[in-house]
């Protein structure tokens, strides 16, 4: 008896170890949800042969994995199977930047090093890394070798406050975006020469009429006691192929919807909000003061993007991934917080290698390796389809994925649409309404009644004129038993 | 047979339609002649009280936000009443203070007829906004929009008659009704408190006792 009690134990151990997945419904309820992703594999310092101190922020560039860390102050290059390419910790000077130096009177050429470093980007223009503790961005070049310093920004703000960079990322031109410490201006936007150009994606601070009025009518004493308003304050930046800029930011004292956002050339926030929730991680959070459980909203640190406008952004407290699609559609969350290996504890940087996904743990100097399940494979075939306009593809595929997971609402639009583009306005309807989407059942449903009118066109007039008739034959009938006449009279 | 489906026509179309369309020759008829009955009233507050139920589980896909899973018929129920209970309780306790002619079976009586327009307009709006699409959800808006402001109108002028008021005291009356409405939840939640925490107490003492002998 007692053996099978142990036995039945350990049978059920496994369900017991894994966690539940569980994505938002239509009405904002918690549902059951297949993953999306698993573990497939780890590397640290010892799996790699190297050393992890504090890895900060991951890069993955052609294949390659670029690693910073803020204690060991080097440069770690990962191959893709997941061993050590090289160290960097000094970094000698090109000979173009000597020359530029020794024409401004420097005569100090010894190599740079890092201190604290905590973001570092590659292009193909170069490496950037954000020198935190030196208040720089040093630039290299793919041998190691420094390019360029840019430790001068001109503008007012850093009269005050000293220029300490901690995310960066380029685009196409060699412009540099850096997220700075204590700057509430927005994402402070350099020229490729270093010089500043202007303050990008900047959250205007909003008072609603009952605060201004609040303001207007209090002492300067009183306003100094206020709480600050405070603009959003950006945690991280990831440029995106096309040069608009994902970026993740702290949420704000009651806004906690705009934290992920898309910002286009012009600093406009272009995400897309079609989802049934907005993409803010998670949508249910408890408020207040608690010290027994987490609270409050997702605090994202950093954001990923994959092929067709698929990205996923990283909850750092409370140790999940979300993924989004290009719409805004909230496609599966996984990851959880634990000690094993599988698991992670504070995660700080996050990074696609090809469809898997790299998660850096700072805290046990791990980096995670997850994988797309089945489920997460045909989900994201299925966008791709659709994005490319193969709707029956996408449509075959939906349907697998239904099968995979019936609660999933996404996929039932996404059969729908074919429908709709097949000119089955019926079943097209039924899919609308189990993925309740208004929109495209609204013109599923045009179409639908739009055939019906049509092909009972003669029988609807019909009707019409026989109702009308009836109705004036009986007022006739009425007039003439109270003894009128329908007849014109004087 | 005939003369009971007329009068039943009467009850229930012919004369609440009068009245909301000559408000102040109808309540004067209402008032002074006893038309109005309080079987129609209450059987008017049971089909709005039905109606509120019949548009959660059937208004159009397209605008119903609701969770048809959290439908709760009793609920909804209970909040008329206890919406139209309120309300005719606070009504009636100002009015007598302000000198209104109306007594309390008036006053219920005005409220369940003042709910015609919005059962004779809202059931068949609500059935038509299953055949609309999102841009002419509009129509379907304006209707229940006539249906609610003429609700509000058979209500104001069916105050003012009943009571006999100008238009300032009328308006004034409904504003303190709300604030009566007010204190009635504030006063019934606090009893509610107060019972609870005594019943709690008496149960506790109860099971203290049980257990020692």
């Amino acid at each position: 008896m007692k053996l099978f009690m142990i036995f039945s134990m350990l049978i059920t151990l496994p369900i017991q170890l894994s966690t539940v997945n569980y994505n938002y419904s239509y009405y904002g309820e918690v549902i059951h949800s297949a993953p999306g992703m698993n573990f497939a594999t780890y590397f640290n310092g010892n799996t790699a042969g190297t050393n992890f101190g504090s890895p900060e922020d991951i890069v993955v560039y052609d294949d390659q994995i670029y690693m910073i860390d803020s204690s060991l102050n080097a440069l770690i290059i990962i191959n893709d199977e997941f061993k050590r390419e090289s160290d960097h910790t000094t970094f000698p000077l090109t000979p173009e930047y000597i020359e530029k130096l020794s024409n401004e009177g420097v005569t100090d050429f010894s190599d740079l090093t890092l201190l604290s470093p905590y973001g570092v980007e590659v292009k193909e223009s170069g490496i950037y890394i954000a020198d935190s503790g030196n208040y720089r961005v040093v630039k290299l070049n793919h041998d190691y070798e420094v390019v360029d310093v840019f430790n001068e920004v001109e503008d007012a703000t850093f009269d005050e406050i000293s220029f300490e960079p901690r995310k960066i990322t380029v685009d196409g031109s060699e412009r540099m975006y850096v997220v700075a410490r204590n700057v509430y201006e927005g994402i402070i936007e350099l020229d490729s020469d270093g010089s500043f150009n202007r303050f990008t994606g900047v959250n205007p601070v909003s008072l609603n009429p009952l605060e201004i009025f609040q303001r207007s009518i209090m002492t300067e004493e009183q306003l100094a006691q206020l709480q600050l308003y405070l603009p959003t304050e950006y945690t991280n930046v990831v440029m995106s192929d096309k040069n608009f800029i994902y970026a993740t930011s702290k949420p704000s004292e009651e806004n906690a919807e705009n934290i992920i956002q898309l910002i286009n050339p012009k600093g406009v926030d272009v995400l897309k909000r079609n989802g049934y929730h907005p993409p803010m991680g998670d949508i249910h959070y408890i408020e207040g003061m608690n010290n027994y459980v987490i609270d409050g909203p997702s605090s994202l640190v950093d954001i990923a993007y994959t092929d067709h406008g698929i990205f996923t952004v990283l909850d750092q407290k409370r140790s999940r991934l979300f993924t989004y699609d290009s719409e805004g559609n909230l496609l599966y969350i996984n990851g959880d917080e634990g000690a094993q290996s599988d698991k992670f504890t504070e995660g700080v940087a996050l990074a696609y290698l090809g469809d898997d996904l790299l998660v850096l743990d700072r805290k046990s100097r791990t980096v995670i390796v997850y994988q797309l399940t089945e489920f997460g494979d045909k989900v994201n075939t299925a966008i791709m389809h659709h994005t490319l306009g193969e709707f029956e593809k996408a449509a075959e595929l939906w349907e697998e994925v239904l099968v995979l997971n019936t609660n999933y609402e996404v996929a039932y639009n996404g059969i729908g649409k074919f429908y709709l583009r097949e000119g089955e306005y019926k079943k097209a309807i039924e899919y609308f309404n189990l993925g309740h989407d208004r929109y495209y059942y609204s013109r599923a449903y045009k179409e639908y009644r739009n055939d019906i009118i049509k092909s009972n066109f003669g029988y609807i007039v019909g009707g019409i004129v026989l109702i009308s008739g009836v109705l004036i034959g009986l007022k006739i009938r009425s007039t003439y038993k109270k003894g009128g006449s329908i007849l014109y009279e004087d | 047979m005939k003369t009971k489906l007329k009068s039943i026509w009467f009850d229930f179309i012919k004369f609440p339609k009068y009245m909301m369309l000559h408000p102040f020759d109808g309540f004067d008829e209402f008032k002074r002649y006893k038309k109005g009955k309080i079987s129609v009233a209450l059987i008017f507050i049971s089909l709005y009280a039905f109606f509120r139920i019949f548009t959660y589980q059937n208004e159009a896909f397209l605008i119903n936000e609701r969770n048809p899973l959290m439908l709760n018929s009793l609920q909804e129920i209970f909040s008329v009443i206890l919406l139209l209970g309120l309300f005719t309780v606070g009504n009636w306790s100002v009015t007598t203070l302000m000198e209104g002619k109306g007594n309390f079976k008036e006053i219920v009586m005005v409220t369940g007829y003042a709910l015609f327009p919005l059962i004779i307009i809202g059931y068949p709006g609500v059935v038509l906004s299953n055949f609309l699409t999102l841009e002419e959800m509009a129509f379907y808006q304006l209707l229940m929009g006539i249906a609610y402001g003429l609700t509000a109108w058979m209500l104001f002028m069916g105050i003012l008659n009943i009571h006999q008021y100008g238009l300032g005291k009328t308006i004034i009356a409904f504003i303190l009704t709300v604030v009566a409405m007010a204190v009635m939840m504030f006063f019934g939640l606090l009893f509610f408190d107060l019972i609870q925490q005594f019943i709690e107490f008496i149960a506790s003492i109860y099971e203290e006792l049980n257990l020692r002998y």
